[in-house]
């Protein structure tokens, strides 16, 4: 048995995904924090990994995968445990419709807000010149390009009402979807779900007005079922900063309307 | 299993589905749709969630059982899942892998770098009240700024460096094999479909790249491409194109 090295950030977005599938199958894996807000992406022992840069990126004996939701696919189709992909051939399809749509219409709405709130601030007391090194490091010229922005907070308001309006009518999707079965994209829980806690887990922190029991009784619903589960539980306690620890609201058994935790 | 495809001219998304569904011999209904006149629209489920939010922008849309679907990759997953014959896919999880992989790549980087020079030699039309049907705020905003000839350069220029990039790609995982993930695959299917009509819009990317010239002429000449191709309402259809996916617009 070949062993698993994942190196991730946080149990959040992209490097959350294969973190919980891997908790959902079972499979035990060597885990290698990498610190976001430090660059430890950039840095030449995980380039040597990972020449993109790009977080998270999975060691399967020889085998370097990359790109969480394929990943995740592979996690589920290589290893025992718990299908994570419906049997039947349009679930299959829906799960990866809403990926899709999660992975990149939806989900660098959220991050596009969630970097100008949260990691721009992190790493502005750094040193510039240290900043400007760390830049230069990243590999994809369109890492560079949104670090940058990131760093100097340097977001046009145009393209920030964008991300607000993706927000929310992402967020009414999800609730419209959420109200017609049990999970997002089948009648059984699956990577889009996993896909989705990944990204919507903060929601009632980050959108209070948006997402809470009155307004999305079914996104609640759903966040509630998954966070419930061992896996999850499990997942979310690798975390080491206060971004995962916003999970800790889907314990409250109401959230009402505006509420900010 | 009542099967509906409606599709635009072979080329792009349409191209791979329709290849596809011959390859792996499902029966269907096939719907020929302009998708460069923004038909899709017409459709009576074109306002359906995962129609009219589809990443994809303009593609076919394969309604099974009543349920409306969209995205040409997954959909050739469905229909290698669902049809007969070789596998699409490879089984070997890993190698399966590199073909999603492979296959997000060309939907990330190369699809829209691909309609954005299309639409730029060959404008698709769509008439005012059908732009008004369209349910996807960024997919009209997308519309208006073609139809209005609204290119930005840095896009133009960023498009064809990414043909380039997929080209180069392409060429040096050809080498020692005939078929991008060792036997003919969807990630062919999808490469192909996306990169015919840049032939003669970036042709500096295909200069002096003879695995990939030969390996496009393999492509054309599968019976289920040649038989998408024969479905073509127009001389050239790797010359009709419609909106496609969004530009990345952050990281």
């Amino acid at each position: 048995m070949h062993s698993v090295t994942l190196y991730h950030w946080e149990p959040n977005a992209n490097s959350g995904k294969p973190m919980l599938a891997l908790m959902e199958k079972g499979v035990a894996f060597n885990s290698h924090y990498l610190d976001l807000i430090s660059f430890d992406q950039h840095k030449p022992e995980y380039l040597a990994v990972n020449p993109q840069g790009t977080i998270p990126a999975m060691l399967h004996g020889e085998r370097v995968l990359t790109e969480s939701t394929a990943i995740m696919e592979y996690v589920d189709e290589e290893f025992a445990g718990p299908a994570l992909m419906p049997a039947e051939p349009r679930d299959r399809w829906r799960v990866r419709w809403w990926m899709k749509l999660m992975d990149q219409w939806l989900g660098p709405s959220f991050s596009m807000i969630g970097w100008k709130l949260f990691v721009g601030p992190a790493v502005r007391d750094k040193d510039p010149q240290e900043l400007q090194a760390a830049i230069e490091r990243i590999p994809l010229p369109e890492r560079r390009v949104a670090w940058r922005k990131a760093i100097t907070g340097a977001f046009g308001t145009e393209e920030l009402e964008e991300s607000r309006r993706r927000v929310a009518l992402g967020i009414r999707m999800l609730e419209d979807e959420l109200a017609r079965r049990p999970w997002l994209a089948s009648n059984q829980y699956s990577l889009a779900d996993i896909n989705g806690f990944n990204l919507a887990y903060g929601l009632p922190v980050v959108w209070p007005e948006l997402s809470n029991d009155e307004l999305t009784p079914n996104i609640l619903r759903w966040l509630r079922a998954i966070y419930a589960r061992p896996a999850t539980k499990a997942c979310w306690a690798m975390g080491r900063t206060n971004m995962a620890k916003r999970a800790a609201i889907l314990e409250q058994p109401h959230i009402a309307s505006g509420q900010r935790a | 299993m009542r099967t509906t495809l409606y599709h635009g001219e072979p080329n792009g998304p349409s191209l791979t589905v329709l290849a596809t569904l011959f390859a792996k011999e499902v029966q269907a209904d096939l719907v020929h749709i302009d998708l460069a006149r923004g038909e899709r629209h017409m459709l009576a489920c074109a306002q359906d969630p995962l129609v009219a939010m589809g990443v994809e922008g303009e593609g076919p849309v394969l309604v099974v059982e009543g349920e409306a679907m969209t995205d040409s990759v997954f959909l050739a997953c469905y229909l290698d899942d669902v049809g007969q014959g070789a596998v699409l896919r490879p089984t070997d999880p890993y190698a399966r892998w590199e073909t999603m992989t492979w296959c997000r790549q060309m939907i990330e980087r190369t699809a829209p770098a691909a309609a954005y020079l299309g639409c730029r030699a060959h404008p698709p039309q769509a008439d005012a009240e059908l732009l008004q049907r369209i349910g996807s705020v960024d997919l009209r905003a997308r519309w208006r700024e073609i139809m209005t000839g609204s290119f930005s350069a840095d896009h133009l220029s960023d498009s064809r460096t990414k043909i380039r990039q997929t080209v180069d790609k392409i060429e040096q995982r050809l080498d020692g094999r005939q078929w991008l993930m060792g036997a003919f695959s969807i990630a062919d299917i999808e490469s192909y479909a996306w990169l015919a009509g840049m032939v003669s819009l970036v042709p500096e990317a295909f200069a002096a790249r003879p695995r990939t010239a030969a390996w496009l002429e393999r492509v054309r000449g599968q019976p289920a491409v040649r038989k998408a191709l024969s479905l073509a309402h127009t001389a050239d259809p790797a010359a009709v194109w419609s909106v496609g996916p969004e530009i990345n617009r952050w990281g």
